[in-house]
């Protein structure tokens, strides 16, 4: 909410400077965003008085006038002829400078001497007219500085109100804070009516048929209305918080709505039907055309303000075209009305319609400000447009407002806050933000809040007043006196902490992408409409499309990083990321939500240098950051099978990770078709793993063997086998000659190729024999070897490559 | 015969002295001491030098042996430390070429932030929780006080998956699922992402914050004072100011938000703080009684406090970073500076 410091002096004395103030109003909970200084550059720009207007001897269009300044009298040639003698004027002397870049000297127009410029609004730049020479108010004293006389000088807050502090949308409702928190007096106006001919109970009625969604509805009428443009400072004082003025009638309303944050409504009364108001819900699918002109359809919750006929406003939140006051207009009935908070939020937001109104309303006005904001409305509204008002008011307030009475335990402020603060000190407290209040007892106060405090209902409402105005700084600092407990992660947290390390110990990034994607990155995987990862869920209201659906997959956004870094040349890439993929559950339920871990590498495996050599990074390196991880991790029995059935992966070079009968996830080189449909060349390598299901896995007992204090005993051994046997298929028969001293085995060695048949390969395998009992001969090793070895050529059909 | 020694001695450390190489210096050891050597064919005619002279004779021959040993051991050492010295001296290296470095990666700066965060609450005893993000429009605001048609709402953009499921616009659900189902004392935090529909430089639609929540039957306002300010003194410095203002959170009351002093301009106001001096950090206050009463406890025996920070927030302020979105880009010039 904007408000201007001018308009608050006419509330609350305030002599802090402006910056002081938004600190006091920050530290009261009304958070200042910024204070703006409005200045106008119109030195030699000064209030005068034509005291002749004489037609120019040499040019029809222009005048000849001489303009007092009180002290001095100089003519003026000018164009306008707007001005009669007697009115006052800004006049612009030798030496201004306009903001149109105007500058004023003293010259000869057509023969006659012009020694200043009358302005208009708009050639002062301080408004939007342009018609004629602005008209100052009488009462201005001659010579004095235009920027002075019109007050134009001011500073406008920026504030951001919450939205339990509905009182506090006005100049008026800000002024009570700063009273309150700086010790002085809130100036509120009371006013009285000048009220004329005729009696308002004949000329109209008001029927509530919803008190419930209306508990208050009051209106006054006024008669013979001139309905035209606003005086100066209205409109000034409008424009200075952001409201655009529109006619006087309607800016006067608007006056008071930022003044007392009441809003109102002039209906041209003449406009209603059978001259009476109707206040009910809507009928379903009924429509309405507001203010702005749109065709409305509303529902049966709606409220609807109604003549004899038919809807003339939307009750709370916007007029109807149907009874604007316009130029015509001669009789206005104002509205001042109380609505019911949630029905006009309702409302509001199923029409996606919110104003000034709506805003205060949905929040809560000041049920008792309702009255006196439409006895100031008519009365500025009779000044300003000579208008007449009619005996009496109408209120329809069927079941009053009474104050809410809440009881205050001292004690309880004390336990919460941790202060020692006493009562006379809560109660100077109280008093300040004019809560009454009395005593119950030795502890408690009994403390009545008028309605005008919607967000004061329970004693923990009045606790955080009384912090606020004791002010949080001085609420001591202090530690809780908790007992100790072990600040310890959750296993969870532990394995994640692990895996990160590991992962960006081996060289890959930790990345974040957005949990939402766009469905067309689940179909550039190549799946089809029944694959898991088809099965998202959708967001109703995403900011776009590319952000529409939740993830069922991390790899989509790990292709896309690579390829935001591909295009800015960073094309050796080793990414990862943990994060939730979501998975529909039944009905309106919550959905499945599954942590997973992704990584994808690209490129080379180290950047070419003068000693690192540029080789591509493959399958066995990601598969190698895996088992790396996997023994970090302790997890046991793992493995790796042929995949071939995933359509995102190259069937060949792609593989499931299997613990023990449970798949984790997949690892495999990317599918040329998935990366051109992402536009890029290089081949990616992935894999993606259930993490939960990792963590259940993770951290298997570890049992450490004891030193053998005997030397180890190495034999190689070459096979040739088919091409398809696979290397697992050896080392399983090695295992399965389940000889005790063999302790460790490695291939060391992997060749097709000449002299190798074509069909066939070679593989070399390494086999570590030890003891933990004596120190082995080389015959016995020999001899279980050659055993060993007859063995697994038997087992796999293979030969010994010589 | 003495003489004979004495001359064949002076005659081996003459050849000593010009041996260059290792093979001399054996040669000369050979020559002189070896089975056919000189001193040792010398020293065969032993017998024939008369008994009186005989111990004299036998004593110098020894010594010269011993001494002659001694020299060869010294020039054999002198010659390999001299090669030694050649050695090493050819073999020097270009120590400014670039080691051979195997790249290591970074942990994303939301992570470390976040890590940071979470070690400093572990500290001060408190345990970690989480909660889904997709959340039912109960956890997310009926629960945490905040009902439906309540202006609160406002507060937050809400991606919407259903009228009933959403996605989280904050992590304070985690406190209501957590106090369904565990008594009181409960000393949290929760680190986790949120969503929000709004996007621009300073907002993304997705981004990180901790929640933290302290329940017991004796905490008050002014402890929360003190854990903030603890927390804030670790990850900014022990010479950040710090204050506490009051605001509004339907799930709090009172409520703050903390403030520190703009890490830009010291307090001094700059642009980035809007000219206050100072930059809001975190929100917080004492657990509103009606959410107490919502999931089940009692509101006049229990009394904690809550608060959420956003991890973007403190890492643009830590880094100096002005575009929020670049931390959801991934670009590995970004990520490679944490």
């Amino acid at each position: 909410m904007r408000a201007s410091l001018n308009w608050l002096k006419e509330f609350v004395d305030i002599d802090l400077t402006p910056v002081e103030l938004a600190d006091v109003l920050t530290m009261a909970g009304l958070e200042v965003e910024s204070v703006i200084k409005i200045e106008e550059d119109l030195s030699h720009v000064v209030v005068g008085k034509v005291l002749s207007i004489k037609s120019h001897p040499n040019a029809d269009k222009l005048s000849l006038c001489q303009v007092s300044i009180g002290d001095g009298t100089f003519p003026v040639v000018c164009g306008a002829r707007n001005m009669k003698v007697g009115d006052k004027v800004p006049l612009a002397l030798e030496g201004a400078l306009l903001p149109n870049s105007m500058k004023i000297r003293k010259a000869g127009i057509r023969g006659e001497l012009s020694e200043g410029m009358m302005c208009s609004e708009e050639e002062l730049g301080i408004g939007e007219d342009s018609s004629g020479i602005m008209i100052l108010e009488d009462d201005l004293v001659l010579g004095m500085d235009i920027v002075s006389a019109l007050n134009l000088e001011d500073h406008i807050f920026d504030l951001n109100i919450t939205p339990n502090r509905p009182d506090c949308l006005s100049i008026a409702g800000l002024a009570r804070e700063v009273a309150a928190v700086t010790g002085k007096v809130l100036k509120i106006p009371s006013i009285e009516v000048r009220e004329e001919d005729g009696r308002i109970h004949d000329l109209t009625s008001v029927d509530v048929r919803d008190p419930e969604l209306c508990p208050r509805y009051s209106a006054r009428l006024i008669s013979d209305v001139a309905v035209g443009t606003s005086p100066f400072w209205i409109r000034r004082r409008l424009e200075s918080v952001g409201v655009r003025p529109i006619c006087n009638v309607v800016d006067v309303t608007n006056y008071v709505l930022m003044a007392f944050g009441q809003p109102l409504h002039a209906f041209d009364f003449d406009l209603l039907s059978e001259k009476r108001i109707v206040v009910k819900r809507a009928k379903d699918g009924d429509t309405f055309a507001t203010l702005d002109r749109l065709e409305r359809t509303l529902q049966g919750d709606a409220l609807m303000i109604c003549d004899g006929e038919k809807p003339v406003a939307i009750g709370g939140i916007m007029g109807g075209l149907n009874s604007e006051v316009s130029e015509t207009t001669s009789n206005v009935l104002i509205e001042s009305a109380y609505f019911d908070p949630s029905n006009i939020r309702k409302t509001s937001k199923k029409l996606g319609l919110q104003t000034e109104a709506s805003y205060r309303f949905e929040r809560g006005v000041d049920p008792e400000g309702v009255i006196n904001a439409l006895n100031i409305t008519t009365q500025m509204i009779a000044d300003l447009c000579d208008g007449k008002v009619a005996q009496g008011i109408i209120d329809q307030c069927p079941s009053p407002f009474l104050p809410k009475e809440i009881t205050l335990s001292i004690r309880r402020i004390n336990k919460i806050l941790g202060t020692s603060l006493e009562k006379e000190r809560v109660r100077r407290y109280l008093k300040a933000i004019e809560l009454d209040n009395k005593n119950l007892d030795r502890d408690k106060l009994i403390v009545r809040v008028p309605p005008l405090r919607v967000d004061l209902n329970r004693e923990i409402d009045l606790i955080e007043e009384v912090a606020r105005l004791n002010g949080y700084d001085n609420i001591p600092t202090t530690t809780p006196l908790a007992r100790v407990t072990s600040g310890r992660r959750s296993s969870a947290w532990v394995a994640e902490d692990k895996v990160k390390y590991v992962l960006i110990s081996l060289g890959y990034y930790e990345v974040v992408n957005y949990s939402f994607i766009s469905p067309k990155l689940i179909t550039s995987l190549g799946v089809d409409a029944n694959h898991p990862f088809h099965k998202f869920i959708r967001i109703k209201n995403p900011l776009s499309e590319e952000q529409s659906i939740m993830r069922t997959t991390l790899i989509p956004g790990l292709l896309r990083t690579m390829k935001t870094n591909v295009y800015n040349k960073n094309s050796d890439l080793k990414l990862f990321e943990i994060g939730t993929v979501f998975f529909p559950n039944k009905e309106d339920k919550l959905p499945i939500e599954k942590r997973m871990l992704s990584a994808l590498v690209t490129g080379l495996r180290y950047v070419e240098a003068w000693n690192f050599s540029g080789d591509e990074i493959d399958y066995y390196d990601i598969k190698g950051s895996l088992e790396n991880l996997f023994r970090a991790l302790n997890i046991r029995g793992c493995n790796f099978s042929c995949a071939g059935d995933i359509p995102y992966l190259h069937p060949g070079k792609s593989s499931t990770i299997m613990i023990g009968d449970t798949q984790i996830g997949f690892l495999g080189e990317v599918h040329s078709e998935v990366l051109e449909n992402h536009d890029l060349s290089k081949t990616a390598h992935i894999f993606e793993i259930d993490f939960d299901l990792l963590v259940k896995h993770a951290f298997s007992k570890k049992k450490i063997n004891l030193l053998s204090k005997y030397p180890p005993i190495y034999r190689d051994m070459a096979l040739i086998v088919k091409e398809d046997v696979q290397s697992r298929d050896i080392y399983d028969a090695i295992i399965g000659c389940n000889n005790s001293l063999v302790k460790e085995i490695q291939v060391f060695d992997v060749y097709e190729g000449e002299p190798i048949a074509s069909g066939e390969k070679s593989l070399a395998y390494r086999i570590k024999y030890q003891s933990f009992k004596r120190t082995l001969t080389d015959q016995e090793v020999n001899k279980a070897h050659k055993k060993l070895v007859s063995k697994v050529l038997e087992d796999m059909g293979a030969r010994i490559r010589l | 015969m003495k003489e004979e020694l004495e001359k064949l001695f002076g005659e081996a450390l003459g050849n000593l002295k010009v041996a260059g190489e290792e093979s001399q210096v054996t040669q000369v050891r050979t020559e002189f001491l070896g089975r056919k050597g000189k001193i040792t064919a010398l020293l065969r005619g032993l017998a024939n030098v008369s008994p009186e002279q005989r111990p004299i004779v036998g004593r110098l021959a020894n010594e010269i042996k011993l001494s002659l040993e001694e020299k060869i051991r010294e020039s054999l050492a002198s010659i390999q430390a001299r090669k030694m010295k050649e050695r090493l001296f050819h073999e020097k290296l270009d120590i400014t070429l670039p080691g051979r470095r195997v790249p290591t990666g970074r942990k994303h700066p939301i992570s470390e932030v976040c890590d940071e965060v979470i070690e400093i609450f572990l500290g001060l005893g408190f345990q970690i929780s989480e909660g889904p993000e997709v959340e039912s429009d109960y956890y997310n605001f009926e629960a945490l006080n905040i009902p439906k048609d309540h202006p609160a709402r406002d507060m937050h953009d809400t991606f919407y998956i259903s009228d009933e499921v959403l996605l989280r616009t904050h992590t304070s659900p985690v406190q209501i699922r957590l106090m369904e189902k565990q008594e009181p004392p409960i000393q949290i935090i929760a680190p986790g992402k949120v969503f929000r529909c709004d996007s621009d430089v300073s907002h993304t639609p997705m981004f990180h914050q901790v929640e933290g929540l302290m329940v017991g039957d004796n905490i008050t306002f002014g402890d929360l004072k003190g854990i903030l300010t603890i927390f804030l003194h670790e990850m900014f410095g022990a010479k950040t100011k710090v204050r506490f203002r009051p605001s509004f959170f339907p799930f709090t009351e009172p409520s703050a938000e903390v403030d520190i002093a703009c890490v830009m301009c010291q307090g001094n106001g700059c642009r980035v703080c809007s000219s206050s001096g100072w930059m809001e950090i975190l929100g917080a206050g004492m657990v509103d009684p009606e959410v107490f009463r919502i999931v089940g406890y009692n509101p006049n025996e229990v009394v904690g406090f809550a608060f959420g920070l956003g991890i973007e927030r403190i890492a643009m302020l830590k880094y100096g970073i002005s575009d929020i979105r670049l931390f959801f880009e991934n670009d590995m010039r970004f990520l490679g500076q944490f």
